[in-house]
């Protein structure tokens, strides 16, 4: 059966309500066409998680698709705190999310367990603070502390993550779903093998062939994969190495209009609602800003040595 | 240029405060801002093999301009190596290879202890802040650690509302206690204001040396718990002219650092 599909096809056959999602990213490949239509599609209930948090993942939030967050982070980044997720946490707007906190060391180490399958990690950050200190859905699964075994030192375990999605946005990919990423990694090959199924969004699709020029850039292999999407642009207003850059006026107009929770209904009226898929979003995003705004956010070709496997 | 020039605003004398603590051949891991600020004012000066890298997955960067987060587009292309977070937080970081961390926060207490997840109750909060990201780890794991705040009562407190950061948590022995690698631990909290060391013994910030402009007795009016002044406190050396051309020619030519007098660090 073919994975390549539209995103809206992808997220509807599988994303379910209550499901517990990866959804790669670090400023660098926010996978946000995915993101729409997540919200587009009223999912309810979720969990979701990933290291250093941004917009997108304020965004899932604020339009109410967040039962749950097992996060590290989440600000706007240059732009400071996140405004939907303050709200949801100081006001229960539009409800409280339930958040049990991790560090940028503990929690890729979890996905990382549950891409080896491996039952907890033991990681030597968080003791001694508040951090231990605060636990919500996961109880006191959250850690374990106990005696090393081998010399009886302190030592903090944390359960492994498994994910029953995960969503990413790469450069490229095959039609089977091989994926291959390059640029600052985050914790997204971790949270992709992760996940029990991956939704692989990508700048384009290729051959077969081209996957195998450069094998080892691919980051999850076909079977893991159920879907593939091909959404050019797919990351704005992130960015995607060598195609494009972050695009900070729009984070501005992001977080002025997230400053209210009216803001942000007409921004997603605006961005999310009232665009069918990406492609309108693109075309909506020429219209408004110019084509030498969209423009000037491509990238220009810089390669390197060309790689060569051959033997 | 005399060797002082004191045409300098107050960012930049931090920064160099910041750079005079990293030495040739440490591994730093760097936030933006100060941190990268400060890092490649050692590179350029007295610490020419200084290796830096950010927690997003980047050792040795060589960005065309500033970069405005950790996980900024100019990191990319020039960079030595590019992996992710278990590669610098995992492999460097808790691996044991990183000597030097800059971290910032909300609240700071005089143990070092930093706060960046909530004021007022964590249940109810006043405000919520981001979360700790990575300064969790790097406050825990690399052997000195820098912290740069804001001098007043808001930001330096005499305890924090959330131990976000270790810093030497109630005391002497504590890090220890909780199986944190020995050796590890803030150095220098550096303000607007001043320089404070930690002792050794009591691991309580002292004031050090207070910035050109202010004395010891303001410094020890604005800090909310009762600061210990060292026996030889000193001004602080303002930045040298070197310091300067390096930070104006080389690193910030578009001078973004001007950003930190509108935050307050004036």
């Amino acid at each position: 059966m073919g994975k390549v599909m539209t995103t809206a096809d992808a997220i509807q056959k599988f994303v379910a309500d209550g499901e517990f999602l990866f959804i790669g990213g670090y400023i660098c490949r926010p996978p946000f066409a995915a993101i729409h239509e997540i919200i587009r599609q009223k999912k309810r209930d979720l969990t979701i998680t990933r290291s250093n948090a941004a917009d997108d993942f304020d965004m899932l939030i604020g339009a109410g698709c967040v039962k749950r967050f097992i996060g590290t982070f989440i600000s706007l980044g240059l732009y400071g705190l996140a405004r939907c997720y303050r709200r949801s946490i100081e006001k229960g707007i539009p409800h409280k999310i339930e958040l049990e906190e991790y560090t940028n060391l503990s929690l890729p180490l979890m996905l990382m367990a549950g891409a080896l399958g491996m039952p907890f990690v033991p990681v030597k950050d968080m003791v001694g603070t508040d951090l231990m200190n605060i636990k919500s859905f996961m109880g006191d699964n959250k850690y374990k502390m106990i005696k090393s075994p081998f010399d009886g030192s302190p030592v903090m375990l944390v359960p492994a993550l498994r994910p029953d999605v995960a969503i990413i946005h790469v450069q490229q990919a095959d039609e089977d779903g091989n994926a291959q990423m390059w640029g600052i990694g985050g914790d997204c090959k971790w949270g992709a093998n992760a996940a029990r199924k991956v939704i692989v969004s990508c700048e384009r699709i290729v051959s077969r062939e081209t996957i195998g020029k450069d094998p080892s850039r691919t980051i999850v292999p076909s079977f893991k994969v159920v879907a593939v999407t091909e959404e050019p642009f797919g990351a704005h207003p992130g960015y995607t190495p060598g195609f494009y850059d972050a695009d900070l006026s729009y984070g501005y107009l992001y977080k002025e209009a997230s400053n209210t929770v009216e803001g942000f209904q007409a921004f997603l009226d605006e961005w999310v609602f009232g665009q069918k898929d990406r492609t309108e979003y693109v075309n909506h995003y020429i219209q408004k800003f110019g084509y030498a705004q969209y423009k000037k956010l491509q990238a220009k070709f810089d390669y390197g040595y060309p790689v060569s496997y051959a033997y | 240029m005399s060797n002082h020039p004191d045409n300098y605003i107050k960012p930049e004398l931090m920064a160099c405060c910041g750079a005079r603590e990293i030495k040739d051949g440490d591994i730093v891991v760097v936030g933006t801002g100060f941190p990268a600020m400060s890092a490649n004012i050692a590179r350029y000066t007295h610490a020419p093999d200084a290796m830096l890298m950010q927690e997003s997955g980047v050792f040795d960067a060589r960005p065309a301009r500033p970069a405005l987060s950790v996980g900024d587009p100019c990191l990319n292309p020039g960079a030595a190596m590019i992996g992710g977070l278990t590669d610098v937080m995992g492999m460097f970081l808790q691996g044991g290879w990183v000597d030097v961390g800059f971290l910032a926060g909300s609240q700071i207490d005089k143990y070092g202890n930093i706060n960046t997840t909530v004021i007022g109750d964590y249940e109810q909060p006043k405000s919520r802040l981001p979360g700790s990201g990575g300064a969790n780890p790097i406050g825990s794991l690399a052997r000195r650690v820098l912290i740069i705040a804001l001098h007043n009562a808001r930001t330096l407190t005499e305890k924090v509302d959330f131990i976000t950061t270790p810093g030497y948590l109630d005391g002497p022995g504590a890090r220890e206690r909780w199986g944190l690698p020995p050796d590890t631990g803030p150095q220098v909290i550096i303000t607007n204001k001043a320089v404070m060391r930690f002792d050794k013994e009591t691991k309580e910030a002292y004031l050090e040396s207070y910035h050109p402009g202010t004395t010891v007795d303001e410094v020890v009016k604005l800090t909310p718990w009762e600061l210990k002044v060292s026996e030889d406190v000193h001004e602080t050396e303002p930045p040298r002219a070197e310091e300067i051309r390096v930070i104006r020619e080389v690193i910030d030519p578009h001078r973004m650092i001007q950003i930190y007098e509108k935050r307050g660090y004036v």
